[in-house]
C-alpha cells in the first residue's frame, strides 16, 4: 500500500525542525532502526536550511516537503520556489557554498551520505527540487 | 530549541548544550559563545558537553567550526565530551574528529588541555 504526505510551510528557519520532525513522525510508520531516523532527520533539516538560506535568502516564499512510501521504499522530496542553483555540479562539491560565513558547505554531502539516493533538479529563478530516497530492509522479528 | 550553559574554566569556555542545534537556534550559541570569548581575552579552549544535545546538522556544526576557529587562533583546542553515536555519526561525517578530541567527562577535557 502507498502511502504519503504533503506539507507546505513559509520558507523561514523555525520551520526546519518542524519539517524534520514531522518527515520522522511519517517515516517511524515504517519497521526503522534509530539510526536510519536520524540519517532521515539530518537529509530532511539539510535540505528545508538549503531552501530557507539559498532558495530564499532575502525574499520569501513556501517550502513543500512530499514524503511516501511504497513498499520498503521512503522517498522524500523538498521544492523551494526561489533562486535556483545556477551551477548544479559545483554546488554538488563537498565544501562548496555561496555564503562562506558559517556555512560549511556540507549540506548536500550529509544528504548524500545519509539517504541512499539523491538527486537534484534547479532552474535560476523558478526553484531548486531535492528528491531523495532511502531503502528500508525488512527485518526479521526476534 | 536549544538551551545551554556557558562557563569559563581556566583557559577554557565550557558550554553544555541540551536539546536541538540548527539552523533556527543556533545563532543563539553563536553570539553567546562569541560574546564569551570576546570578555575572555585569555580563554583558548573550548570544551562542548553535548551529552543532553538530541540533534545537530551542518548548521550548528557551522557554528562550532567558527568558534573553534577563534580559539584555534589562541592557539587552543577543541572538545567534545560524550558525544552519543547520532551526534559522533554527523561529527565524523563533517571531519570534525580529525580537529577535535573526544572525551567522556569535562573534567578529562580540562586535563587533556
Amino acid at each position: 500500500m502507498k502511502n504519503w504526505i504533503k506539507i507546505e510551510f513559509p520558507g523561514t528557519s523555525v520551520n526546519v525542525g518542524f519539517a524534520r520532525a514531522a518527515i520522522a513522525h511519517f517515516a517511524a510508520q515504517l519497521d526503522i532502526t534509530l539510526d536510519e531516523l536520524e540519517d532521515i532527520k539530518v537529509a530532511v533539516s539539510e535540505a528545508v536550511s538549503n531552501c530557507v538560506v539559498h532558495g530564499y535568502r532575502e525574499k520569501s516564499g513556501n517550502v513543500v516537503v512530499e514524503a511516501s512510501y511504497e513498499g520498503p521504499r521512503l522517498e522524500i522530496i523538498v521544492e523551494d520556489f526561489g533562486h535556483g542553483i545556477p551551477d548544479i555540479a559545483t554546488a554538488q562539491e563537498t565544501g562548496y557554498t555561496t555564503l562562506p560565513e558559517e556555512r560549511m558547505g556540507l549540506g548536500l554531502t550529509f544528504m548524500g551520505e545519509c539517504m541512499d539516493e539523491l538527486r537534484l533538479y534547479s532552474e535560476v529563478n523558478v526553484g531548486t527540487k531535492v528528491v531523495m530516497v532511502k531503502n528500508i530492509p525488512e527485518r526479521q522479528l526476534g | 530549541m536549544v538551551r545551554f550553559s556557558i562557563d569559563v574554566i581556566g583557559q577554557a569556555l565550557v558550554a553544555a548544550l541540551d536539546g536541538d542545534l540548527d539552523l533556527h537556534t543556533c545563532p543563539q550559541l553563536k553570539d553567546a559563545l562569541e560574546r564569551t570569548l570576546e570578555g575572555h581575552p585569555h580563554v583558548k579552549h573550548l570544551v562542548l558537553d553535548v551529552k543532553d544535545l538530541t540533534f545537530i546538522d551542518s548548521s550548528g556544526l557551522g557554528v562550532i567550526l567558527g568558534r573553534y576557529r577563534a580559539v584555534q587562533a589562541r592557539g587552543g583546542k577543541l572538545f567534545f565530551v560524550k558525544a552519543n553515536p547520532h551526534i559522533q555519526r554527523v561529527l565524523r561525517l563533517s571531519g570534525m574528529h580529525r580537529i577535535a578530541g573526544f572525551v567522556d567527562s569535562t573534567k578529562e577535557a580540562l586535563e587533556r588541555v
